[in-house]
């Protein structure tokens, strides 16, 4: 029964999302407050019965409840209650309730966060999430019911992926559905000042608090998702140009360019256009990512048209909102005309050039990922687009990008001129020139010296510029620091993925057990093998003893596991530091007490992550800076 | 308390939150557009003034980017229309929220839930019923709703799995007279027909089974029985297509595709002339402990590698009261689509009851192993479970 209450309170909540959008649309167009006021506490409305509908699948996960054949395909008795409970989004039609219920809690947020938004700006914001949310439930109601009944109960479910009993699935997919859905927070601000024919301060002053969030959101979950296919997948890489990966990626290029488009326009009132496309290219790329990842297009483009009600519904939506939006900025672009002009050489033109290189690298990426799709999808062929295509694409657009992102805070606004930066940065050039022959000392490598070359080029330009703005001001904002973190974070970000990938060290070997490898000082010596069993799988556990200079540093348990179902999983055993990571994953048995191992030296691997880490508190330290949190002072 | 009131009181909470709102609107927050973008101007004017005196820029810049700030002001304040609202009577909209808001959950909810009250009889937080039990409790509910074609079809089903195939049939005959359409139904009918008559396929099945495929030409039960069928009549070529056919439309993460993958392997390997080696195990249960386990305990019945990992390399699991006495293991019950039994050499072969059917052995299964086989032989074993 309670699955029932589940799913009228999904039916519910559908109503009152209705209603937020219909009845506030009534009273905006018809001057009643009455009526307009509705769709804060119609969006409360909608989020508590939401909130409701997900606590019952999920209790209808923990209770092994297979009348819903949600959970039966998804779960089954021997599952750790952990994974019961995250299982809930493992699978399609979970995870569109979960992508509902953040859609609601982002709405809710701004309902009650935004204070200093006049009253009829934010009840427009909320018709436009109404709409959006209307699409998400619809969509779940009509053909993604996660709530459907099984006319025969099976005894027992299947098995949930083993790839997905892991801690990182817990936390990963809400961390980036927070950022995809918070990506719709910036939209609706644009799509609500389009609407309205006023794209003014109020909508450029508080949209981007949101906007930073959610990019902040963005990055964690990307990050997240890197570091468990590392250590899950057992194959030792962090990113693999792989369509899912990219469909993160993308919004998150855009989001990138937002968040700095939305700085100009905010301070200087240039940049609107870009701004208000980027919002909407921003969500457009959340719902294409997010629907690539779960209609199941990626892994085959044969599984889309078998549920052709799903795909129909998938490409109307995206139709509606990206073309309905395009549209609304095109009978508003005479708004956007901006009398603000600066030179070529100025803080905008320095943004300017950075938003361009990074939307380039989002065309590139998106060609990348969608060319492949579309041939398959016209039965032309199929192709393979890998890392050499994104390698030779990407990388080249982003050097530039890199290279200007720390310039540009020092440019005036308005104008500058190449006498004053040379003047300015005379120093810090010099420095960066010092380090970086420095650095050919311990260096021989051509892409790690380019790594080290732009790693110290970005930290010597943020800490000339923070000392700078100390120095000035006495003291800094959060915003800055949010900056300098996030460009910091940059430069970690880069250093860590050239290292790993040039100087990392791979070997796929057989040991015997007592036999050992030297690899980089440090000697892998193999154990043997022992079997265990867990609740829900039975498997080997290899025993490697890790020693440096003659002293043991590690012992290591790679496993290899049977699940239930059949499906045999690898679990990696790391060692790991900040300065390298020992990664050790096993292979199989080849007799005689001998197995198949596959060890990693992973130099600065942790980099990568940290780098992601420091990018998305960047972010976050922005979003709270102090202009955002008081009342603005006439 | 029944779910219709469940239903009822989430429908008054609602209506009456609604209605509330209506009656009592919540209070303006008082910020004016207007106002709003002429303190963000004032601001900036503030923080511009702060640039000049760290020296971020000179006055030259500050004038015209002040300018800047009033010009683009002056934009906002042309382009505001503020509409002042107004408070009205809402009686209307609450009489249609009232109204309308039962009518449309309601509607659509009834539209949408695929819940019957044969799905209801199990509930959740009670111990799952012994087939037995629910055979006693389908059968109770039909006889008040004897028209009902899913207790009809699941009566058939749990008869089957009791191994009462009369039974079952006619059950699945009474389901196939009130709705012939359900392409499930006209499946798992066919399978019954398919069992009761050793495995032979006859006239009805065949029909049945072309019927379904006519309903739903992609369903995946359907054409793995066609394929079935057209193996029995040694016609591979069109097996592979129907399993090929049924394998392309089952989901990436589907159990089943792991069973279909090793028939294809299997009927390559039949193709190609290279003959799959199988392990014919015969088990004689003691009557005692027949006596002493319930009907729908597993036997399984598996073989193992006889050095090296635990896992089964081939395996069947059936409920003890469907066994006849002999299984034979062959490549088409390996769990590893790519190391089929053939390709082992040495096995153990292991016979277990056990209540749950899980991989691990509980402490109240049964279990007895063979010596070691030669798969390559196509041994014959015979266990005993006393």
């Amino acid at each position: 029964m309670l699955v029932e209450l589940g799913h009228f309170a999904l039916v519910l909540a559908l109503a009152f999302t209705f209603l937020q959008v219909v009845l506030p649309t009534i009273g905006l167009i018809k001057g009643d407050f009455s009526l307009a006021q509705l769709s804060r506490p119609m969006l409360w409305a909608q989020f508590f019965w939401v909130l409701i509908a997900f606590a019952v699948l999920m209790y209808a996960f923990v209770v092994d409840d297979f009348s819903v054949k949600y959970v039966a395909n998804n779960s089954n008795t021997d599952l750790p209650d952990m994974f019961k409970m995250s299982a809930v989004w493992g699978a399609h039609e979970g995870s569109l309730l979960l992508w509902a219920l953040v859609l609601s809690s982002w709405s809710l947020a701004v309902s009650i966060f935004s204070k200093r938004l006049p009253r009829d700006v934010l009840t427009h914001i909320l018709i436009i999430l109404g709409v959006i949310s209307i699409g998400f439930l619809l969509f779940l109601l009509l053909t993604s019911n996660p709530f459907e009944r099984l006319d025969i109960i099976p005894l027992q479910g299947r098995e949930l992926n083993p790839l997905l009993q892991d801690f990182g699935l817990i936390i990963h997919p809400p961390m980036l559905y927070m950022g995809y859905v918070g990506m719709a927070i910036p939209f609706a601000f644009v799509l609500s000042s389009l609407i309205r024919g006023q794209l003014d301060s109020t909508w450029l002053r508080w949209s981007r608090p949101w906007t930073l969030v959610a990019w902040s959101f963005l990055t964690f979950g990307i990050t997240l998702g890197s570091w468990w296919a590392y250590y899950e997948l057992g194959w030792g890489g962090w990113w693999f140009w792989d369509p899912v990966e990219n469909a993160s990626f993308m919004p998150w290029l855009v989001a990138t360019a937002l968040v700095h488009s939305l700085n100009v326009s905010e301070k200087r009132g240039a940049f609107k256009h870009w701004t208000v496309l980027l919002a909407i290219a921003g969500f457009s790329l959340s719902l294409l990512g997010t629907f690539l990842v779960r209609s199941g297009i990626l892994t085959s483009v044969h599984s889309f048209a078998a549920d052709p009600a799903r795909g129909a519904f998938i490409l109307a939506f995206l139709i509606v909102v990206i073309g309905g939006s395009l549209a609304l900025y095109a009978w508003r672009a005479s708004l956007m005309r901006s009398q603000n002009s600066f030179s070529w050489l100025s803080r905008e033109s320095g943004l300017l050039v950075n938003n361009i290189l990074l939307v380039a690298a989002m065309l590139s990426v998106f060609l990348g990922t969608m060319y492949p799709l579309l041939l398959d999808s016209l039965g032309l062929g199929k192709i393979s687009v890998g890392a050499p295509y994104f390698d030779a694409v990407f990388v080249p657009i982003m050097i530039p990008a890199v290279l200007a992102m720390v310039i540009a805070p020092f440019l005036r606004w308005k104008k500058d001129t190449i006498s004053r930066i040379t003047t300015v940065l005379k120093p810090v050039w010099l420095g960066v020139g010092l380090l970086f022959l420095a650095s050919f000392l311990i260096v021989d490598n051509t892409f790690v010296s380019l790594a080290v070359f732009l790693f110290i080029w970005i930290v010597l330009h943020s800490i000339t510029l923070l000392v700078t703005r100390i120095r000035q001001n006495g003291s800094t904002s959060l915003a800055f620091i949010g900056m300098i973190l996030a460009h910091i974070g940059i430069a970690i970000f880069l250093l860590g993925a050239t290292v790993t990938t040039q100087l990392g060290i791979e070997k796929d070997i057989k040991m015997e057990v007592d036999q050992q490898i030297t690899i980089k000082g440090y000697e892998f010596v193999f154990k043997g093998v022992e079997s265990f069993s867990q609740q829900n799988y039975q498997g080997h556990k290899g025993k490697i003893e890790i020693y440096l200079e003659g002293d043991l540093i590690a012992k290591l348990n790679p496993e290899k596991r049977q699940y239930v179902t059949g499906m045999p999983m690898t679990e990696a055993a790391i060692d790991p530091s900040l300065y390298r990571d020992l990664y050790v994953a096993l292979g199989e048995s080849l007799g005689d007490g001998a197995w198949s191992l596959r060890i990693y030296y992973k130099p600065l691997i942790r980099w990568i992550w940290l780098g992601g880490l420091f990018i998305s508190l960047g972010a976050l330290f922005a979003a709270f800076d102090r202009r955002y949190r008081l009342r603005v002072k006439s | 308390m029944s779910m219709t009131i469940w239903f009822g009181v989430m429908l008054v909470l609602s209506i009456a939150w609604a209605v509330w709102f209506l009656k009592r609107p919540l209070a303006d927050n008082g910020v004016d557009l207007e106002q709003s973008n002429i303190d963000i101007g004032k601001q900036r004017k503030l923080e511009l003034q702060a640039d000049l005196t760290q020296g971020l820029i000179d006055q030259e810049q500050f004038e015209q980017a002040l300018e800047d700030i009033s010009s683009t002001l002056a934009l906002e304040l042309k382009q505001a229309d503020s509409k002042t609202l107004i408070k009205s009577n809402t009686n209307i909209w609450i009489v249609v929220v009232v109204v309308l808001l039962p009518i449309f959950t309601i509607s659509v909810y009834q539209n949408l839930s695929n819940y019957t009250p044969t799905s209801k009889s199990i509930p959740i937080d009670l111990p799952p019923l012994t087939l037995d039990q629910s055979v006693v409790k389908i059968e109770q509910h039909l006889k008040e709703n004897p028209q009902d074609v899913k207790a009809w079809k699941m009566l058939g089903l749990s008869y089957f799995d009791l191994n009462k195939i009369e039974e079952s049939l006619k059950a699945y005959e009474k389901a196939y007279q009130i709705d012939s359409s359900d392409p499930r139904l006209l499946v798992e009918y066919a399978s019954a027909l398919i069992s009761a008559n050793d495995d032979q396929f006859t006239l009805k099945p065949i029909e049945l089974i072309k019927k379904a495929l006519e309903i739903e030409p992609n369903a995946p039960d359907a054409l793995y029985l066609a394929g079935m069928f057209a193996a029995s009549v040694q016609d591979f070529k069109l097996a592979k297509t129907l399993w090929n056919k049924a394998l392309s439309v089952l989901p990436e993460q589907s159990v089943d595709r792991q069973a279909l993958v090793s028939i294809l392997a299997e009927l390559s390997r039949v193709e190609s002339g290279d003959i799959s080696n199988t392990v014919t195990v015969n088990v004689v249960i003691s009557d005692e402990i027949l006596a002493s386990r319930p009907a729908d305990d597993y036997l399984m019945i598996y073989a193992k590698a006889a050095q090296g990992r635990p896992m089964p390399i081939a395996i069947q699991k059936l409920p003890i009261g469907a066994f006849n006495g002999q299984v034979v293991l062959s490549d088409m019950n390996s769990i590893m689509s790519d190391k089929l039994l053939s390709q082992h050499g040495k096995a153990i072969v292991v016979v277990r009851i056990s209540a749950t059917g899980g991989a691990m052995k509980q402490a109240d299964d049964l279990q007895v192993s063979s010596e070691i086989i030669t798969i390559a032989e196509n041994p014959s074993v015979t266990l005993n479970l006393k």
